[in-house]
């Protein structure tokens, strides 16, 4: 069968998000989360190139845009951490899928699913990405004359929505996000880039391109996640 | 679970420097103390020394301020390479 990428849909508070689909004939289904903000730029192609591969190994997978991201209809200014877990849910259930590979900030979004089976590719702590989104900020705002610090803007964020990196962060996102790390889950595989020394339950060859200045890709390192996948996911 | 490595400041600043540049691991292995950064290479914008410091942070197990960051740091690799010695070591 000849690989046939698709959006699908799936409800979330009365709204229909985009999913990108590919089709594998097989009963085996993947949900695929994806890193946060520019990460989630920088990462999409790849994101896309695991999905390819999967369809190889006849596993077909989803790839559900995050409320507020994308072609969303709702402004992200609007959505919250919780939002996001809830929508992940959603469409976990509406297209019954029981195995969930998320990425990165994705892995923060996956919370509400505690039964299903999750493979999490380099979690990162929401703290963390929110201090480089700020320190973008601050950096920026040092280029046109201004001194900004940590805790100033983080004072500014609790009262009301923030534009980070391009990002408009409303106060509650930015709470949650910057509490929100990774939850413990009764089925759990950690994997992590060779070159990153912390523990995991498997390493992949690679670089890691959410750091990338423009938007990259690895055909080598997504074919590796997406054998680590299937064979996570066994027949 | 396999369990954590210790990585030498200099190690982790070439693989950060590595991952942003998208260079290979012979590439990144000529880079010496006189290396020029900021201004020499057009990838090192403020999104990417964002993204930079927060790295070093995470692998190194360090707290940077912002204080603590001027243009002298990136102007060569080895003064990035000093400035994470000198974090670690407290």
């Amino acid at each position: 069968m000849t690989l046939a990428p698709a959006f699908v849909f799936y409800e979330f508070a009365d709204r229909k998000e985009f999913c990108l689909h590919v089709t594998a004939q097989s009963p085996r289904r993947v949900m695929l989360v994806p890193p946060l903000f520019d990460e989630m730029n920088r990462m999409r192609k790849m994101m896309v190139d695991v999905m390819r591969s999967l369809h190889e190994l006849e596993i077909s997978s989803f790839l559900p845009d995050l409320p507020g991201t994308n072609e969303s209809v709702i402004a992200l200014e609007q959505v919250t951490l919780s939002d996001w877990q809830k929508a992940v849910q959603a469409c976990a259930e509406q297209h019954q899928i029981s195995y969930i590979a998320s990425f990165r900030g994705g892995a923060l979004t996956v919370a509400d699913l505690p039964s299903a089976n999750h493979w999490i590719f380099s979690p990162v702590k929401g703290a963390t990405l929110m201090r480089t989104m700020l320190r973008t900020k601050i950096a920026a705002d040092r280029e046109s004359g201004l001194t900004t610090s940590l805790a100033e803007l983080a004072a500014r964020a609790e009262n009301g929505p923030l534009e980070l990196a391009g990002n408009i962060i409303g106060s509650e996102l930015f709470a949650q996000l910057n509490a929100a790390e990774m939850t413990d889950m009764p089925s759990r595989r950690i994997v992590r880039l060779e070159s990153d020394s912390k523990p995991s339950d498997g390493q992949i060859a690679g670089s890691a391109l959410w750091l990338r200045a423009a938007p990259d890709d690895d055909l080598t390192m997504s074919t590796a996640i997406a054998q680590d996948i299937a064979g996570w996911m066994g027949q | 679970m396999q369990n954590e490595v210790e990585l030498t400041p200099d190690a982790a600043v070439r693989a950060v420097m590595r991952d942003i540049l998208g260079l290979s691991e012979e590439q990144v292995a000529e880079f010496t103390a006189e290396t020029e950064l900021f201004g020499a290479l057009p990838e090192l914008d403020s999104m990417a020394v964002a993204g930079l410091l927060t790295e070093l942070e995470d692998r190194l197990d360090i707290m940077i301020d912002d204080d603590e960051v001027d243009g002298e740091l990136f102007e060569t690799f080895g003064n990035l390479v000093a400035f994470a010695e000198m974090k670690v070591t407290g």
